[in-house]
């Protein structure tokens, strides 16, 4: 048997008739034996009496309208805004005048994109390509490049042989007037000139130690440029000291191996 | 006064709907004359002024005209009505207690009452009073009173209406009912 606080509990649904047969049937022993829960009941009465009042009430000034003029008043007061929605999903139905600016924009910035692009094509200072326009080769990249390197390897090698083959000369004779006509001014600037030849090709990493010893002959030479003419045989002797220190004709002949076998 | 409250099945409630959507005026009219009681009720309860009920009846109309387009065949067409009179009525309210200035606060109301029911019983109004204290139930509680009481649903309907369970139902309502019995006891003679 339920005890009050469980049937003070239940008394709203009790009084609402939302509670099973079952349940209304325990909560009315319970009521019958139970004076507080009675009283309890009694109370809530009372709401439930003020509010169906007002349910009442509202139920009665609904029953003194007239129900079928306020159907039309209330129809021909709403069907006005609904007259206007044609235009309304007319104007929904072609939205793409909303974005017109913004084409406008886009299509004027492709047309001058257009016509910018032709000039400069048309005028030569764009090209797509980097072949030259008077080729008509068109080789692989990787295999021009190929080319390129043993080439200027064949030549760095000539230009060593040449320095090596001076060098020797310098070394050899013990005054300047005995060098052999190989070591001419004439013969130092035409090495010269064959290095800055070189120059160009010397700048590709692998040729690196390559240059190193290139330019330490070439510095050499341009000294020995200089002095030939009257060069004294101190200045000689110390040319021929700086050849040996830094071991150049050792060098020329290590990096020239090298090339030779290709490890650059 | 005649009074024509015209009976609607569903099926003929989504037939209605589609004409409406296609312009159909005198489909209108039909849902318009099987509903329009039903929704003074509504909102004459919350409300309580003939004038302002009427008017909420057609503002309720016009709102389901505009939003006609996004009620979907298999929708509860009568708990979808009902919810837009609901809030309609509840928003109406609110604006007018403002615009009073009357108090929007429990405890001035619970003042009010107190002061209403010792200094003149004769010209204290509980109707008036309940719909304040309705007026200031949590939501939920007053969904559940206001589709018990005014729109006659049982918890079962409610529960689903709401998507919650029925126990829920039950004690929402029952939270609710406390609330105004304690509000409404000096003026009905009880104990709280």
């Amino acid at each position: 048997m339920k005890d009050c606080r469980q049937v003070k509990t239940e008394l709203v649904a009790y009084l609402s008739q939302e509670l099973t047969e079952g349940e209304g049937v325990e909560v009315e022993k319970h009521l019958q034996g139970c004076l507080a829960c009675q009283r309890e009941l009694e109370e809530w009465k009372k709401v439930f009496h003020l509010v169906s009042e007002v349910k009442e009430e509202a139920q009665t000034v609904a029953n003194s309208i007239d129900w079928s003029a306020e159907a039309s008043r209330i129809v021909d007061n709403t069907w006005k805004p609904i007259q206007k929605q044609p235009e309304k999903k007319r104007s929904w139905s072609f939205p793409g005048w909303r974005w017109q600016p913004l084409a406008a924009g886009l299509s004027l910035g492709l047309f001058l994109g257009a016509i910018l692009t032709y000039l400069l094509i048309t005028t030569g200072q764009v090209r797509f390509s980097s072949r030259q326009p008077d080729s008509n080769i068109n080789l692989p990249q990787g295999f021009v490049e190929k080319v390129d390197l043993e080439l200027a390897r064949k030549q760095t090698i000539g230009y060593l042989e040449t320095s090596e083959y001076l060098l020797s000369e310098l070394l050899s004779n013990r005054k300047p007037e005995d060098f052999s006509s190989l070591l001419t001014s004439e013969k130092l600037r035409e090495v010269l000139t064959e290095k800055k030849y070189l120059n160009d090709h010397l700048e590709d990493l692998r040729l690196r130690k390559a240059k190193n010893i290139c330019d330490q002959i070439e510095m050499l030479f341009l000294e020995l440029l200089q002095l030939s003419p009257q060069m004294s045989e101190i200045e000689l002797e110390k040319i021929r000291q700086l050849v040996e220190e830094k071991q150049l004709i050792l060098k020329i002949n290590l990096v020239k191996k090298e090339l030779q076998r290709g490890e650059v | 006064m005649e009074q024509k409250q015209v009976k609607l099945e569903e099926k003929e409630i989504a037939s209605l709907v589609e004409r409406i959507k296609q312009g159909d005026r005198e489909a209108f009219m039909r849902l318009v004359e099987g509903y329009q009681q039903k929704v003074f009720v509504v909102t004459y309860s919350l409300v309580r002024n003939r004038e302002d009920a009427l008017d909420l009846v057609q503002e309720t109309f016009l709102r389901l005209y505009e939003k006609i387009n996004s009620f979907r065949p298999g929708e509860n067409f009568q708990g979808w009505l009902m919810q837009i009179a609901r809030n309609l009525s509840i928003d109406f309210l609110r604006r007018q207690m403002v615009r009073k200035k009357e108090s929007l606060d429990e405890l001035d109301l619970d003042r009010e009452v107190m002061a209403g029911a010792q200094s003149d019983p004769a010209r204290f109004n509980p109707g008036q009073m309940l719909q304040k204290a309705v007026h200031l139930l949590p939501p939920r509680q007053k969904d559940v009173f206001i589709l018990h009481h005014y729109e006659e649903l049982k918890y079962e309907e409610i529960a689903r209406r709401l998507k919650i369970s029925v126990g829920t139902v039950k004690s929402l309502h029952f939270k609710a009912m406390q609330r105004l019995k304690e509000i409404l006891a000096p003026q009905l003679g009880g104990n709280q």
